[in-house]
């Protein structure tokens, strides 16, 4: 069976910077408080959809590597999925030029860039995971949010979260251990041996 | 392990300092180098610009050194690089003329060559001078930061990647240590993105992994070599420590209050004091004496007429007067 191979790059939306400078009307003390990790893992601005990223994505394309990369990289360029309470999103772009992409992820720092109702915020855009699958992709964003929930109630010292650690921390072992062959990676960027399955073909056709 | 070399230090701006540092720590760096910069004339005693605990709360899981990055534009300049270096963790050079890249390269003790990559160079690199410092362990090192922020409209971005292609190209992709040197958070990217960015410089994925991971660390820890060991060759790590002895006097002062064995030097002192205890008689002396008597007591009742060897035993008068002590004499 001939198709078009993809990769599926999983992407946290970081903002390293308080809002402060853009939203002066918030209490400065609240934000202060707040640890750092939950400071950059922010929710992003209702105002940024799928649509715009993708656009914005495009447009860093254009801006870097000009027409040619353009045109190599949007025929297959779509952003599958953008969470914006979690930050989160999954890119599709083709196999061959997956570098290019990541590389105009690497180089941008504002976003949502050409929103008529939101100012352009500063922001990072890290890969945490390559994959040849969108289920992997997804398997991965989950594991990370529920990670990444359990670390904010143990760094904010939260009496109740004593609890809730042994609560969570089971389902998500049980969780790895049904995914069976999930290797759980740390590192994108390497992970080349993940086999496409049905699940894949499926979400292509409504993608397109 | 993750390496970043250069975070610029300004000591007026510590908020966004420990912004940076907890953005890093929370990209998954391991060990970040705080940088100071001298330009212009070195002063004539050098003191560390970094305050050594930092006076804010750094997060735990990273590591920080403190590096200091000297400006080379005047080639006879004195710049006192042996002082800056027992002050700082890292010394790195930064020349901006080729003339000065040359020196750097061949003569000067550094442990990086950091070169301002987002500016235009008017020479080429070349690689018989830069082979003469890959060969002493000095590290090249490109900052990708003024690339992502691109203040001014796209040059720097183009004059970094051009030069480093370049510098890849030239130095076969060895010995080159990729960091940020990011004014603010915002310029600093996570390691599996530089990896990528390095990849499309034409590093290699693997090459692309080692100048942000093994080729920092060795760049760090040829660093301390440098300072702490002998020779760069050999350090102490850990010397061992003496075992604790009792002190011997101990011993003689038991023995004088006649504890445990007695010493010679003792005897002879009572001996000199004239209080001569007659010595103490053993089991089996005393069994050999209580013998001896009562063969000699058979002997006399016997009588004469015996043989004389029996008499043997008789000179026992002539025997030191200790065994009289028992008491059972003739």
């Amino acid at each position: 069976m001939v198709r078009i191979k993809h990769r599926y790059l999983l992407v946290h939306i970081l903002y390293p910077e308080s809002a402060d400078s853009q939203s002066k009307n918030t209490s400065d003390t609240s934000e202060k408080s707040l640890p750092y990790l939950v400071q950059f893992h922010r929710p992003s601005p209702n105002e940024l959809t799928p649509q715009l990223l993708a656009r914005a994505i495009r447009d860093q394309v254009l801006l870097l590597y000009g027409d040619y990369g353009l045109g190599l990289v949007s025929s297959s360029l779509n952003v599958k999925y953008l969470s914006p309470a979690t930050s989160t999103a999954i890119i599709r772009c083709s196999r061959d030029q997956y570098r290019l992409v990541w590389g105009a992820l690497a180089y941008m720092t504002h976003l949502p860039k050409n929103s008529k109702q939101a100012p352009p915020r500063p922001c990072v855009m890290q890969v945490v995971r390559t994959s040849g699958t969108i289920k992997k992709a997804e398997q991965e964003a989950i594991k990370r949010a529920r990670a990444a929930i359990l670390r904010t109630k143990r760094e904010s010292g939260d009496g109740s979260a004593d609890g809730l650690i042994g609560l969570f921390s089971q389902p998500d072992e049980e969780a790895v251990g049904v995914s069976g062959n999930g290797k759980a990676r740390d590192i994108a960027g390497s992970d080349v041996s993940d086999e496409e399955d049905e699940m894949d073909v499926e979400f292509e056709d409504e993608g397109d | 392990m993750y390496y970043d070399l250069n975070i610029p230090y300004a000591a007026e701006n510590h908020g966004e300092l420990k912004q940076t540092l907890a953005f890093l720590a929370e990209l998954g760096y391991n060990t970040v180098a705080l940088n100071h910069t001298i330009s212009g004339k070195v002063p004539e005693n050098v003191t560390n610009q970094i305050p050594s605990p930092l006076p804010f709360s750094s997060p735990p899981s990273l590591h920080i050194l403190r590096r200091c990055t000297v400006h080379l534009s005047d080639p006879s300049q004195n710049h006192r690089l042996n002082n800056i270096s027992s002050a700082y963790d890292i010394v790195a050079l930064r020349p901006t003329t080729d003339k000065c890249l040359q020196q750097a390269c061949l003569g000067f003790e550094c442990d990086l060559i950091s070169l301002d990559l987002s500016t235009r160079f008017p020479f080429y690199f070349k690689h018989s001078t830069l082979a003469v410092a890959l060969e002493r362990g000095i590290k090249f090192e490109i900052c990708y930061g003024a690339g992502i922020l691109n203040s001014d409209g796209g040059a720097s971005r183009r004059n970094l990647i051009s030069n480093a292609t370049q510098l890849i190209r030239v130095t076969r992709g060895r010995g080159i240590v990729v960091s940020s040197e990011a004014k603010r958070a915002l310029a600093c990217r996570g390691p599996a993105d530089v990896i990528n960015m390095a990849v499309l410089w034409g590093l290699g994925q693997e090459r692309g992994a080692e100048a942000i991971g093994r080729e920092a660390r060795s760049a760090t820890v040829q660093a301390e070599l440098k300072r702490r060991s002998h020779g760069g060759v050999v350090d102490v790590m850990y010397g061992g420590e003496k075992p604790e002895r009792p002190a011997r006097e101990d011993k003689v002062a038991k023995a004088k209050q006649g504890i445990g064995k007695r010493k010679a030097e003792v005897l002879e002192s009572q001996v000199a004091d004239g209080n001569v205890s007659p010595r103490p008689i053993s089991k089996r002396e005393q069994k050999r004496q209580a013998k001896k008597a009562r063969l000699e007591h058979t002997n006399t009742q016997e009588g004469e007429a015996e043989s004389t060897w029996k008499d043997r035993p008789a000179p026992e008068a002539s025997v030191p007067p200790e065994p009289l002590a028992n008491g059972d004499g003739e």
